[in-house]
């Protein structure tokens, strides 16, 4: 099984087609409140913090902060082959507002680590957000 | 003391349970029959007297199936609690309240599976789902193409943080490993009864998901508990000693999440859990604290889980589950023995359905790890989407 077998995130779902369209621009953007400004996510379309239903895309910075990690070492489905590690990474721009993402094998990894956002176009239509250490100084 | 409403209102009146095994060769209906006649029965009661069913939303058992296959015959109250292993203690709730309000006298309240030789949830819900994945609600396409899609790739991110912000260590993980072990070692019916556990095999158990370890991981499971909740006062016109329900509670988590299991990572703080909020809730409604509390079953789908439930409920402060875990405080004839029949790590995973029947048996002196004396007995549910609690209490 390689990566090919991977199962595609839907994209058109009516609360998180947003989120994929801009990362096939090679942006990464999130939900948010257009009244108040309040992070809705994961994407909703209600803000729960000042009753408005008037939300958009947010274009925010591909950068962020290890969260935590794990590298999984048993295959659990198909595409998957182990070891890969999967990391939750916190956003610069947005406070305590995280996305998951894929690495291959046992990278070296600290918790509070700076990321960064890669695209990686999985098919024609859809491009998969993902995030790898940043290198060099910081 | 404020009287809470529903404090010691209705008890466990029957306890019922299928062995436990890999392969049960039996449907998920007859395993919940089976565990219902042994709590029906129990109780010294007829199916017929049974007017009230109550089950988990993720069983394929449903109240109609059960009602036929016992030959129910005047079912007026029936009711579904989850998600999954949040269930158990919030669906002796809705018999409380069932109870309470007049809907029904006698309900069973039941948890079936064929967890090992039929659906695994270990390898999580969309396991079998093909083509694109996520949408409606489920926020699964945030995760499962990520590669992050079971229950245990999710604890051990919230383990890996808890041992970053705290100095948590692998070897208190396996102190709890080990207390449930060998509490299975008295049980015969635990499907680890006859494997023993020290700390070196704990450590060399083969890496599932860092830092979680094949030990730190529950069983899976075919096999069914059953209960039968009724009022305490018919509870004690019945065959067996009343189990009272002190209190049950549910709750969840300040910053809910759509969806199941994983989307709690995206909470603004996926650390704290919903079991902080029930307990709080829970300890109100009994009138007592976790100092009160003699011998707990906490739910136990990780060790981790059973770690930060410590904190959650009061046995320790925020940070120092790792340390009470070591401390031997919860092994045998220590001051909170925990999960004495070997739990969902040791004994069988029935979802947190064991648990309770586990904690009825120590209020009844029938337990295979009995506490001396217990008096009350602390009853976890899983989480973290949601959870519940209970705390049963002998009768005096």
């Amino acid at each position: 099984m390689s990566a090919a077998d991977r199962p595609p995130p839907v994209t058109d779902d009516p609360d998180t087609s947003g989120f994929w369209e801009a990362a096939r621009r090679g942006e990464l953007a999130i939900r948010a409140c257009s009244d108040c400004a309040h992070v809705l996510h994961l994407p909703k379309g209600y803000c729960d913090a000042c009753g408005s239903w008037n939300t958009e895309w947010r274009v925010v910075a591909p950068t962020g902060t290890l969260y935590s990690w794990t590298t999984t070492e048993r295959e659990l489905r198909p595409g998957f082959e182990p070891p890969y590690t999967v990391v939750l990474v916190d956003l610069d721009d947005a406070p305590n507002t995280r996305l998951a993402g894929l690495l291959d094998g046992r990278p070296e990894l600290r918790i509070g680590m700076p990321m960064r956002m890669v695209f990686e176009p999985i098919d024609a239509d859809t491009v998969l957000p993902q995030w790898e250490p940043m290198r060099g100084p910081t | 003391m404020e009287q809470f409403g529903h404090r010691d209102q209705c008890a466990i009146a029957g306890i019922g349970a299928t062995d436990f095994s890999k392969s049960s060769g039996r449907s998920v209906l007859t395993l919940a029959t089976q565990a219902s006649l042994a709590a029906i029965a129990d109780a010294g009661l007829q199916p017929q007297d049974v007017d009230g069913i109550v089950r988990c939303d993720f069983d394929v058992v449903s109240h109609n199936d059960l009602a036929n296959s016992l030959g129910v015959t005047d079912l007026s109250y029936w009711g579904a609690c989850g998600p999954g292993g949040a269930a158990p203690a919030g669906m002796i709730g809705q018999a409380v309240g069932a109870i309470l309000s007049g809907q029904a006298s006698t309900i069973l309240v039941y948890r079936s599976m064929n967890g090992r030789s039929g659906f695994r949830l270990g390898k999580g819900r969309s396991q079998e789902l093909t083509g694109p994945i996520g949408g409606n609600g489920t926020y699964e396409e945030f995760f499962v193409p990520y590669g992050l899609a079971s229950p245990g790739q999710m604890w051990a991110l919230l383990a890996q943080r808890h041992m970053q912000s705290y100095g948590t260590t692998s070897e208190q993980l396996g102190h709890i490993a080990m207390a449930c072990r060998e509490a299975a070692n008295s049980n015969p019916g635990a499907q680890m009864a006859d494997r023993t556990m020290t700390m070196e095999d704990y450590l060399a158990s083969t890496m599932i998901s860092s830092p979680l370890r094949l030990f730190d991981y529950c069983l899976e499971t075919d096999g069914a508990c059953a209960v039968v909740v009724t009022s305490t006062e018919r509870a004690r016109d019945l065959a067996r000693p009343p189990v009272l329900i002190s209190a049950v509670a549910q709750g969840g988590s300040r910053d809910m999440q759509g969806g199941i299991s994983s989307p709690i990572l995206m909470r603004p703080d996926p650390m704290e859990l919903p079991s902080r909020r029930v307990a709080e809730t829970l300890y109100r409604r009994a009138g007592i604290g976790p100092s009160d509390i003699d011998v707990a079953q906490f739910y136990d789908c990780f060790t981790i889980t059973v770690l930060v439930q410590f904190e959650d409920y009061g046995f320790c402060d925020q940070g120092e589950g790792g340390a009470f875990a070591e401390s031997g405080a919860i092994r045998k004839g220590g001051s909170l023995p925990i999960n004495t029949s070997g739990g969902n790590l040791s004994d069988g995973y029935i979802h947190g359905m064991s648990h309770i029947v586990e904690g009825a048996r120590q209020m009844r002196d029938e337990s295979t790890s009995q506490v001396p004396g217990a008096e009350t007995c602390l009853v976890t549910s899983g989480l973290p989407i949601s959870s519940g609690a209970m705390i049963l209490r002998r009768d005096s």
